[in-house]
């Protein structure tokens, strides 16, 4: 038996480019991780104490940045 | 290449109890645990609290140095702020979880278990003979550490489950954002945790202190976004101290999120399991998450000695963890998470209402069952909610 397909992986196919992309103010980020299982296409990654979000991968879909505790995600024109 | 036998990714309570029960069961065994924080219990992303007899299965708390309160009270504060005080015969504990996350690993590290801080996966792979190549970075650099069983105990980030395949992606309505402060110089009752409702004040979660001693307490809420005006979390608990708890000062801030979706499908693969909040095993009504990790860390860490014993680390195999957790917990979530939706659909009036209810009461007799059972026949309401109990 193999594992499920991760449905993550069709999320990184190409997408048309997005136009607003997410990014985070590294200031007022806690590096809490909450918004990582949130992002449909795994744009969002934790390294150490740093929190990446790859602009390639960011399809804007916003689904980030409500539910960020602290209010340290933004759209930003792509 | 260094070579493992169990490699657990993450030294919360899920990953400590996985690598001291494997290697328990199985002292032949080279189990190691990564922690990718400097410090075991640094920083702590919880309110800290958890019921007597789920701790008890694991450790024992009377005078133990990770324990900073003992609780005997719940008090459910309504949206009016109506306070119904709870006579359960409850004990909970509030934990000091960097003490306590450091002696579960420590326990680990007695039993044989090989312990690295600063070290974080960062990503895996399969290799021709099945098992894991998992890169690793930590104060040696680089390591490719090969692995017969991993077990991801990486909380909210889930990163070994999405390796793996694992479908670990939370939808927002089931993500509670979260933030709390320890506040000192506060009034309260210390041997009491205080829960209050509301849509005003944590929409489609709840507000709570929890006790770390007299006058000190962990004080936060829960919110879920979808369901907010607009506010962040942390604005939400501004206002909810400015309101309740304006004389206090803050020690302490920490911010996090607790899925309250029931558990993956999946918790499994070909050798590999996740634990824990990884594999979303909080009980989606409640919020509380250490005990079911340390449940699921027992079930993972056995599993994986028994697997490798029988030289079988297949999916097939492993499929027995995530079915004895399924029957152990698993479906129960799936339970209040059915309740926690009808729940969620009542509005702060139907919460005042029963309140009033509750209150009626006398106080030696106000169980939470006595209290369930009168207010369902004073709110009709709550009938879609009991059904769901039993569906």
């Amino acid at each position: 038996m193999t594992p499920l397909i991760s449905a993550a992986k069709v999320g990184r196919m190409p997408h048309p480019r997005a136009s607003e992309v997410a990014r985070v103010a590294l200031e007022l980020c806690d590096r809490c991780g909450l918004c990582l299982p949130l992002c449909p296409p795994e744009a969002i990654h934790l390294e150490f104490d740093e929190l990446l979000i790859d602009q390639q991968t960011c399809t804007g879909c916003r689904k980030c940045i409500a539910p960020c505790p602290v209010g340290a995600l933004a759209m930003v024109p792509a | 290449m260094p070579d493992s036998d169990v490699l657990v990714v993450g030294a919360g309570p899920a990953g400590s109890v996985a690598a001291w029960e494997a290697k328990r069961a199985a002292p032949e065994l080279d189990v190691v645990l990564l922690e990718r924080d400097p410090t075991v219990g640094v920083p702590v992303r919880c309110a800290e609290g958890v019921g007597d007899a789920g701790l008890r299965e694991f450790v024992d708390p009377d005078g133990a140095p990770w324990v900073a309160r003992r609780i005997t009270r719940i008090i459910f504060v309504a949206p009016d702020d109506t306070e119904v005080r709870v006579a359960d015969g409850t004990v909970a504990w509030i934990l000091d979880r960097t003490r306590f996350d450091s002696f579960l690993a420590e326990r680990a590290r007695a039993v044989g278990v090989e312990v690295r801080v600063a070290t974080e996966a960062a990503g895996m792979e399969r290799d021709g003979d099945g098992r894991w190549r998992v890169r690793v970075r930590g104060p040696r650099g680089e390591e490719v550490w090969r692995a017969r069983v991993v077990i991801g105990a990486d909380g909210v980030e889930a990163m070994v489950g999405r390796w793996a395949g694992l479908d670990t992606r939370v939808p927002a309505r089931d993500m509670e954002s979260c933030a709390q402060y320890v506040l000192q110089n506060v009034d309260f009752d210390p041997d009491a945790i205080y829960l209050q409702f509301g849509d005003r004040i944590a929409p489609g979660g709840y507000a709570w202190l929890f006790p770390k001693g007299v006058a000190i307490a962990n004080v936060g809420l829960g919110i879920v976004a979808l369901r907010a005006d607009g506010r962040n979390a942390r604005e939400y608990l501004d206002a909810w101290i400015a309101r309740r708890y304006p004389g206090g000062t803050t020690v302490g801030s920490t911010v996090g999120g607790v899925i309250v979706n029931p558990t993956i499908k999946q918790t499994y693969g070909d050798g590999v399991m996740v634990a824990g909040d990884a594999a979303h095993m909080v009980n989606p009504l409640s919020g509380a998450g250490i005990v079911n990790a340390m449940k699921a860390g027992r079930l993972g860490g056995r599993t994986a000695a028994a697997a490798i014993r029988e030289g079988d680390t297949s999916a097939r195999r492993l499929s027995s963890y995530h079915r004895a957790w399924m029957d152990l917990l698993g479906e129960e979530h799936r339970t209040h998470y059915r309740i926690k939706q009808a729940l969620d659909e009542l509005d702060d009036g139907f919460f005042n209402g029963l309140a009033r209810t509750a209150n009626r009461i006398p106080e030696r007799k106000r169980s939470l069952g006595r209290i369930f059972a009168h207010a369902l026949v004073r709110h009709p309401q709550l009938i879609p909610v009991a059904a769901r109990c039993f569906v």
